[in-house]
């Protein structure tokens, strides 16, 4: 119900640069998931677009209209916290209704309202309890109800799911998805969970040190990262990254050694960038890796850690030219500890980074 | 070498003066006198060159908390042996629980006359406790600078006393000086005025129960009296004692009424000033005095003998004399001549006395007389309530009083 | 010999776990036993014998006859003496009502201000709280000098601003003299509960601030709604010390007035009442400590129920937070 624009914003506290020259555009019913190392401005965005937060420059605008000049409760937008933030003395209906009566809504319409939130999010049985007498996905699922009542066009999660075990993480995620759904309405969330992001996303927003790094649809993201920073941090386990140098070029190709002096090929639109003698990384992720296989490219080298996780076994080793490698393998592998294996790749699964970690292919 | 000898002779010497002393009776002497610390230990200087064996040491205690100290410590059989009592029903307390020794055989009493030992009398058994010590008068001080300055002549007639203030009141000067902030202060001055309204039958019939507080004689001074609050400083009624004195030495107030304990004080602060009584209808006005305390032996003393010397010497004429020039105390003991002009003057004043009447008479039973004055003439005074009423509360307050 | 039986490993277990016990016994004892003590001489002693003492009649310091609830029948029951009980008692009635007003409503917005973190909080954090650690008895000469009718800085500068009409004798005034003093004792305690305060504002998360921020609420909606509800437990502290102290006023109308309450009792206190009652005065006459202790006993009795009533009630509203 809403598209979000947001034009070269900027946020500093005091001298530090937190939010730096971000642009965004959000379109309507769109849920976009923000995602970056800890401490890279995730929430401070959040809370930029919510209103908690004042902005240092740029524009923020919702369907056309410039919000970031407005107090938060007039910018249409909800926000869940990582703590939910359920009042303690309100019962799950005061806190359901609060923004209703301070909104001075009759009591026959919030009563409507509160009841029908409550009945999406199976709360009914629990309106007159505090939240203290509430498990946590109960308190999440208040949370959200909270924000539902009010209608709004934007709703904003931080880490909303971060405070509750596995089993009920993956549970409260489809009901979000559903819920998403069903409300037809635009979101944003911020989580570490790769997972979350993934599988939640129509967009992902990679953001580092206050910076977009790059914007796309999730495996957009997994398939074509923009970057070397962006290819390491979806996808888990990350990348590999082995460590080659420009030997020769060709119209269309590269021709790279890698430090166990294997040779291989990879074609480059540009290769006129680049020069012999350039350092460059390519990235290869754990699934692509082939064990025991004749291939493009082959690393030797000894295993040091097997986590087996039964459907499937990350198998981690050193490679004699001393690059850490994970491979992703098959659930049975006979690997242990120790082994001397050969792992190889094919040239068609790598990508390509230059120095500066821009990508190349 | 040298240093041992010389640390040698001194803790022989030290242990000679020590054994000196403790061959002589020590008393010790409380009090609640702390401003006239010094000329007691000159005083007892006097007394200890005649009787070389006793050695007595003078203690002065907070003046507010004395009693109190003082009573605890005599309870607890820690009192000391020589004691500077109140008069009147202060000493009562005192004596009534059996901590004095009654004086009357003991000690000759021919120097003090029958209204001096009247303060020191146990009511119940009629026995001295106690050598009065002095007395205090109260008083009208005048500033006669600022008389003269605002050519107003002072007042010898209560109608003279009116004009004059009314005249210093036209020229920008407070006349009197009086606040009514304290209830004492406020019980001080209506011993100043009143006497010369009710008269001096009233004290007498009042106190044989003859008449009570209703007294027309009593209602009419309450009412005469009250008229002074048009002369007392703006906001009397938040003007305490330590103010008022202020307004007075400053020169900002012309009339200050008082007890005689002021003379020092004003003397010292070196204001031109003159003393006489509130004048009356008449012309020459009365005094209201009180016995200010005395001095008495703790009944449980071990040291009785020695401490009565010390207590024959306070009733004897060099005693007086030391009190009245160290002190600038009107003595109690005859015989004393002050070689100060204005004690000589309140001398004068007490052929023309009456007793400042709440404490001699009333102060003994609770409520005390002095407790419902004060209240009720501040009520008076700050309008709450009428002469009549105050003098009906005084009257019922004395009457249940137990 | 043979190995230890599991018989025996039994016994040497039960032994040791005995011995822990005992320690942690020991220990007990060891870390309960000062404040006991404390509260058997600082409490439970002077209590008890002052039930002892208000039985017995009293001549000054010497204990007279048994005479059971005779003293209690007299201060209690005696016109005068009721009177006096009731006269004191409105005033710190008085008192209470208008310290919970003036005192705690003001550290209240103080609170919610500096809570806010205005420029230099800090300093007036500092400057709030500086009176608090000032004696009460310095505070009471002060604060008299300053109301004096004729040289005090009040009356000085009300003139000043030309509004002389104001610039009355304040302590000297049966109607505004306990006023003045409650005002002083706001000046010099407001500190107090206004850090108390702060500190409860502090703990209250700032999501939920947040939280009601974004649901609409203005400033005063947050400090109606959701602040208020959440300091309860430090309102319930500074209401049962504030009842607590105003019972027992006694310092400021003691210095800034006189022992007899003055003016005309205007300012008597159950405090001063006591003192007068129980070792008299100069102008109030010789003690009465059978009186005086009764007096004690009731006062004590009165506060205590009373505080345990109000804690109860008012930690009944409290909630946990999280
Ligand atoms: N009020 C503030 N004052 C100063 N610095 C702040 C403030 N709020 C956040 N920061 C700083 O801004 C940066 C971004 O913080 P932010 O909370 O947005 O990170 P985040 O991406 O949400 O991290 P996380 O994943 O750990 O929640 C951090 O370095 C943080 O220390
Ligand atoms: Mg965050």
């Amino acid at each position: 119900m809403a598209h979000i624009q947001i034009n070269n914003l900027h946020k500093q506290f005091g001298d530090v640069k937190v939010i730096r020259d971000v642009n965004l555009t959000i379109d309507d019913n769109e849920f976009v998931v923000f995602v970056g190392p800890s401490g890279c401005g995730k929430s401070t965005l959040l809370r930029l677009i919510s209103g908690l937060e004042d902005l240092s420059s740029g524009h923020i605008k919702i369907d056309g209209e410039r919000i970031d000049h407005l107090p938060p409760s007039k910018r249409g937008i909800a926000m869940v916290f990582q703590s939910y933030a359920l009042y303690p003395h309100m019962s799950v209906y005061q806190n359901m209704s609060y923004a209703l009566r301070v909104a001075k809504e009759s009591k026959a319409s919030i009563d409507k309202k509160v009841k029908q939130a409550a009945e999406v999010l199976q709360l009914t049985e629990l309106l007159d309890r505090k939240p203290k007498a509430l498990s946590g996905g109960q308190r999440q699922r208040v949370a959200i109800g909270r924000a539902i009542v009010r209608d709004p066009k934007l709703f904003l999660f931080d880490e909303p799911l971060s405070n509750l075990d596995a089993k009920l993480r993956v549970q409260m995620r489809i009901e979000l998805t559903k819920l998403h759904k069903k409300l037809n309405a635009t979101m944003i969330y911020v989580t570490h969970d790769q997972v979350e992001a993934m599988t939640m996303a129509d967009k992902i927003v990679v953001i580092r040190d206050g910076i977009i790094e790059q914007v796309g649809a999730p495996l957009e993201l997994y398939n074509h990262p923009a970057n070397q920073f962006v290819a390491g941090f979806i996808g888990s386990p990350s990348m590999n990254f082995i460590d080659v140098k420009v030997i020769g070029k060709s119209d269309a190709s590269l021709e790279l050694e890698l430090k166990n002096k294997t040779n291989i090929h990879i074609p480059c639109a540009e290769v006129d960038l680049h020069a012999i003698g350039d350092k460059m990384q390519i990235g290869i992720r754990p699934e692509k890796l082939i064990l025991d296989e004749a291939c493009d490219a082959m690393q030797d080298g000894e295993v040091f850690a097997v986590e087996r996780l039964g459907n499937e076994t990350y198998i981690y080793m050193h490679t004699a030219t001393n690059n850490e490698i994970v491979l992703h393998a098959a659930g049975d592998k006979p690997v242990t500890e120790g082994d001397h294996i050969s792992v190889g790749f094919k040239v068609a699964d790598c990508h390509l980074f230059a120095s500066n970690g821009e990508v190349v292919k | 070498m040298k240093i041992n000898k010389l640390l040698m002779g001194a803790v022989i010497s030290a242990g000679v003066f020590s054994g000196g002393i403790a061959s002589a009776t020590d008393l010790n002497f409380w009090s609640w006198r702390q401003e006239d610390i010094k000329a007691y230990e000159e005083i007892i200087a006097a007394f200890e060159e005649t009787h070389p064996d006793i050695h007595v040491t003078y203690t002065a205690h907070e003046a507010t908390n004395y009693n109190t100290i003082l009573t605890t410590a005599l309870a607890g059989g820690a009192g000391p042996d020589i004691i500077h009592t109140r008069s009147y029903g202060s000493l009562e307390q005192v004596a009534a629980a059996g901590y004095l020794e009654p004086l009357n055989d003991q000690v000759d009493l021919s120097t003090l006359s029958a209204d001096e030992l009247l303060g020191t009398t146990l009511r119940a058994d009629g026995k001295v406790y106690a050598v009065p010590f002095a007395s205090q008068t109260v008083l009208l001080y005048v500033n006669k600078d600022l008389f003269d300055a605002n050519k107003v002549a002072i007042p010898t007639t209560w109608n003279e006393f009116i004009a004059a203030s009314e005249a210093l009141k036209a020229a920008g000067v407070t006349p009197l000086a009086n606040g009514s902030a304290a209830g004492w202060t406020m019980e001080i001055m209506s011993g100043a005025f009143m006497p010369n309204f009710y008269g001096k039958e009233f004290f007498g019939d009042v106190t044989s129960g003859k008449t009570d507080f209703e007294d027309a004689r009593f209602v009419e001074a309450l009412e005469k009296f009250s008229v002074v609050k048009d002369y007392m400083p703006d906001g009397f009624e938040g003007v305490d004692y330590a103010t008022m004195q202020q307004l007075f030495i400053a020169g900002q107030a012309a009339m200050f009424v008082g007890g005689s304990w002021e003379l020092p004080g004003f003397t010292k602060a070196g204001i031109n000033f003159d003393i006489m009584p509130v004048p009356s209808a008449a012309g020459s006005g009365m005094v209201a005095t009180f016995l200010d305390g005395g001095y008495g032996v703790n009944a449980a003393s071990e040291n009785k003998e020695a401490a009565l010397e010390f207590i024959r010497f306070t009733a004897t004429q060099p005693f007086a004399q030391m009190l009245t020039d160290k002190l600038g105390n009107v003595a109690a003991v005859d015989g004393a001549v002050s070689s100060d002009p204005m004690l000589k003057k309140v001398a004068g004043f007490h052929n023309n006395a009456t007793p400042y009447i709440m404490l001699v008479a009333f102060r003994f039973d609770t409520p005390t007389g002095s407790t419902l004055l004060q209240n009720g003439l501040q009520e008076l005074f700050t309008g709450k309530k009428t002469a009549a009423e105050v003098a009906k509360d005084i009257s019922d307050g004395i009457k249940a009083a137990e | 010999m043979s190995l230890a039986s599991d018989h025996d490993i039994d016994l040497i277990y039960q032994k040791s776990l005995r011995k822990r016990k005992n320690m942690r016994r020991l220990w007990l004892a060891f870390l309960l036993l000062p404040p006991i003590l404390m509260l058997l001489i600082f409490v439970f002693l002077p209590m008890a014998s002052a039930v002892l003492y208000s039985v017995y009649d009293w001549k000054g310091l010497v204990r007279g006859e048994f005479i059971g609830l005779g003293n209690y029948y007299d201060v209690l029951f005696k016109p005068r003496e009721s009177w006096f009980l009731f006269n004191a008692f409105k005033n710190n009635v008085v008192v209470f009502i208008s310290l919970m007003i003036v005192q705690n409503g003001l550290a209240l917005v103080l609170a919610l201000l500096l809570a806010r973190k205005p420029a230099g909080y800090r300093f007036y954090q500092v400057v709030i709280f500086l009176p608090v650690i000032l004696s009460t008895v310095i505070i009471g000469f002060q604060w008299k000098l300053f109301l004096n009718p004729i040289f005090g800085l009040v009356n000085k500068f009300l003139r000043m601003v030309d509004l002389d009409m104001w610039a009355l004798p304040w302590l000297g005034l049966p109607e505004t003299a306990l006023g003045s003093m409650i005002l002083v004792n706001t000046w010099h305690w407001v500190g107090f509960p206004t850090l108390v305060f702060l500190a409860a504002i502090h703990r209250i998360p700032k999501d939920l601030i947040e939280a009601a921020r974004l649901d609409g609420a203005n400033e005063w909606r947050i400090a109606r709604d959701i602040i208020w509800p959440l300091m309860a437990p430090a309102v319930t502290i500074i209401v049962v010390l504030t009842f607590i102290g105003s019972f027992n006023w006694f310092e400021i109308p003691f210095i800034m007035g006189s022992l007899e309450g003055s003016p005309a009792y205007s300012t008597d206190t159950l405090g001063l009442l006591f003192y007068r009652t129980a070792f008299g005065s100069v102008s109030a006459g010789g003690s009465n400590f059978g009186a005086g202790s009764a007096l004690a006993v009731l006062i004590f009795i009165f506060i205590f129920t009373f505080s345990i009533i109000v804690t109860k009630y008012l930690t009944s509203r409290e909630i946990e937070m999280g």
